[in-house]
């Protein structure tokens, strides 16, 4: 267990070497608050609720949805293992003494807990700037549960990503799968359409798919809404995280011995 | 005991045929030729504990090939592998604690940290209590004095010293088995002699079997005791390094400087006149007749004269070709 701690303190280093990309991600935390504030406020001048929500639920749960969503970073794990297959370097991680989705699930912790300390004092901070009245879920139970779904959550989506990457050891191209994968949780995850608005059968068999674990029960939990769907809700991600494992492993069985490794 | 043992290894690639053009690339899309490559063949290898091995060939030979096999990160086409008792593509971790690799030109380090930071990382993947990781790495470091070098970011290092980061990195856990894939390539002079002698100290004192490909004959002369040649992926040569360079280094050249212009003609009884101008003569020999032609000169009253080894590169040729003959 020590060693992938120390990957994920390793890649926290790494991230705190580019200083310059740390004061980036916060500026663009901060113009994306600040537009979400602007727009609702116009939205709102007029009515009193939007699809049962207030101004300040609406925020709170803005707030909370983009924090989660900015930690969700595990799209650079395919992109990653792709590059490193295809140019021979994936070696490196195949002659350490480690499970190789270990390591990169402990990287990913490392990276999430960098840019989690960041996230959460950029929220504070808007909260208290614009006197949001912070709508928050009061049942302890539910918080716990909230909690865990994001943590399942993202580790689902690493296991996704590391899958999707080492199916370049078969397709060699993987570009198709990822705009796919992107395409649809975007579509899920209602950062396309809001989900409020998709006929309520369509929901239903999102609720099927994991990515409506990810970020936005988890956020609907958090302001309080939803409740029950809290504990269904962590057997289905949890489902399907099983899943992703057995075909990972069936995967990298499969197709670990057609890496040629390339490269001198 | 063998550490490592092969009977007629083999890896076959298949590669993908790709058509010239644009035209060419599309048709590829969905039509593909592929031709196959024996990029190592029949290969039969004994290495013992504690051997400092050269593996040498040309381009394409296929050394880096049999190094991935020998490590397991790519499985063979056919034939028997056994390394340290394990099958390598099994990549069983316990396996993975019992040998390094370093290969010239890819890193371990991460390069936005300082070389500490990278080894702490390998100390806790290797399992290395905090005693003998600090009493090993203080060993290394004070062996090639790179104590200043440990607190700097990794991507602002030079080569050379990048690499000798790597080594300490990929000795930390004390490896049974070293394999190096051209650890020396683009380094200067006085780096690669440090590197040499920190490799023969390493395979002295901590008896490491150390396998190493490189294209300097400097590396392969004064380090390995054995010396395996690969060509077109088929072992062609087996045996003592000494004796390998003695079998194909078959003449001498000698140069002599007159201060009477000298008719060269009557020294070039068996040989070849390389250079002959009135004042001075180069003249390659058969190793045999060298004392012969010396007398010759030396009849002449030569102001200067030397005898040299012939030119390691035209040997090299040779011993690639496998004649013996010039
Ligand atoms: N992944 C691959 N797919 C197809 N062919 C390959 C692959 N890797 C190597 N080859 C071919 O196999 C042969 C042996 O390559 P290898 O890299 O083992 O040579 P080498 O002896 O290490 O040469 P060098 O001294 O140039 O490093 C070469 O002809 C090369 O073109
Ligand atoms: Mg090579």
């Amino acid at each position: 267990m020590s060693k992938y701690i120390e990957v994920g303190r390793t890649y926290l280093k790494t991230q705190l070497a580019w200083r310059g990309d740390v004061l980036f991600h916060m500026l663009f935390t901060v113009t994306k608050i600040l537009f979400a504030c602007l727009l609702w406020g116009l939205i709102f001048e007029e009515r009193e609720m939007v699809s049962g929500f207030t101004y300040h639920s609406m925020l709170s749960y803005y707030i909370i949805s983009s924090f989660l969503s900015q930690l969700e970073k595990s799209g650079g794990i395919s992109e990653e293992i792709t590059y490193k297959i295809r140019n021979g370097s994936f070696s490196n991680y195949m002659v350490l003494p480690i499970s190789i989705e270990g390591y990169f699930t402990a990287m990913e912790a490392g990276i999430v807990l960098f840019y989690l300390g960041f996230d959460l004092a950029a929220a504070f901070i808007w909260v208290f700037i614009f006197r949001i009245e912070f709508v928050f879920v009061q049942s302890g139970f539910i918080f716990c549960c909230a909690l865990l779904m994001v943590i399942i959550g993202l580790f689902f989506m690493v296991q996704l990503n590391y899958f999707l990457g080492i199916l370049t050891l078969k397709y060699e191209e993987i570009s198709t799968f990822l705009m796919i994968k992107n395409n649809l949780i975007s579509l899920v995850t209602g950062s396309i359409v809001p989900l409020t608005l998709f006929p309520e059968a369509v929901v239903r068999y999102m609720k099927l798919l994991p990515f409506y674990y990810v970020t936005y029960l988890p956020s609907m939990l958090l302001t309080g809404r939803c409740r029950q769907e809290a504990v269904t809700g962590l057997f289905v991600i949890s489902g399907w995280c099983i899943v992703m494992q057995i075909l990972i492993v069936y995967t990298w069985k499969k197709y670990s011995r057609k890496y040629d490794g390339v490269g001198i | 005991m063998n550490v490592i043992e092969t009977e007629n290894l083999t890896k076959t690639y298949k590669r993908y045929k790709k058509r010239e053009g644009i035209i060419g690339s599309i048709q590829g899309l969905w039509k593909r030729e592929y031709e196959e490559k024996n990029a190592v063949n029949s290969v039969n290898l004994k290495i013992e504990e504690g051997e400092f091995i050269g593996l040498i060939g040309p381009n394409g030979a296929g050394k880096t090939t049999l190094i991935k096999m020998l490590t397991g990160i790519i499985a063979p086409t056919s034939g028997r592998i056994e390394v340290l008792g394990y099958y390598p593509n099994d990549l069983k971790n316990e396996f993975k604690e019992k040998y390094a690799v370093v290969m010239g030109q890819k890193s371990q380090l991460f390069f936005e940290l300082t070389a500490n930071d990278t080894l702490r990382l390998f100390k806790e993947i290797y399992g290395i209590p905090e005693a003998e990781y600090q009493e090993r790495k203080q060993y290394f470091i004070e062996l090639f004095g790179v104590e200043k070098l440990m607190n700097m970011q990794v991507r602002t290092l030079s080569l050379g010293e990048r690499m000798k980061m790597e080594l300490i990195a990929a000795l930390l856990h004390n490896p049974q088995i070293l394999f190096l894939d051209e650890p020396t390539i683009g380094l200067d002079a006085i780096a690669s002699r440090q590197i040499r002698g920190f490799l023969k100290q390493v395979n002295q004192e901590k008896g490491t079997t150390i396998i190493l490909t490189s294209h300097y004959m400097e590396d392969i002369k004064t380090l390995c005791g054995r010396c395996v040649v690969i060509n077109h992926g088929s072992k062609i040569y087996d045996g003592r390094t000494e004796a390998l360079f003695e079998k194909y280094q078959n003449s001498k050249k000698i140069t002599a400087i007159f201060e009477q212009p000298v008719d060269g003609s009557r020294f070039l009884t068996d040989g070849l006149m390389l250079e002959d101008t009135p004042h001075k003569k180069v003249i390659s020999v058969p190793k045999e007749k060298t004392y012969q032609v010396l007398q010759a000169i030396m009849e002449e009253n030569p102001s200067d004269i030397s005898v040299e080894e012939e030119e390691i590169g035209t040997v090299v040729e040779r011993i690639y070709k496998g004649r013996s003959e010039t």
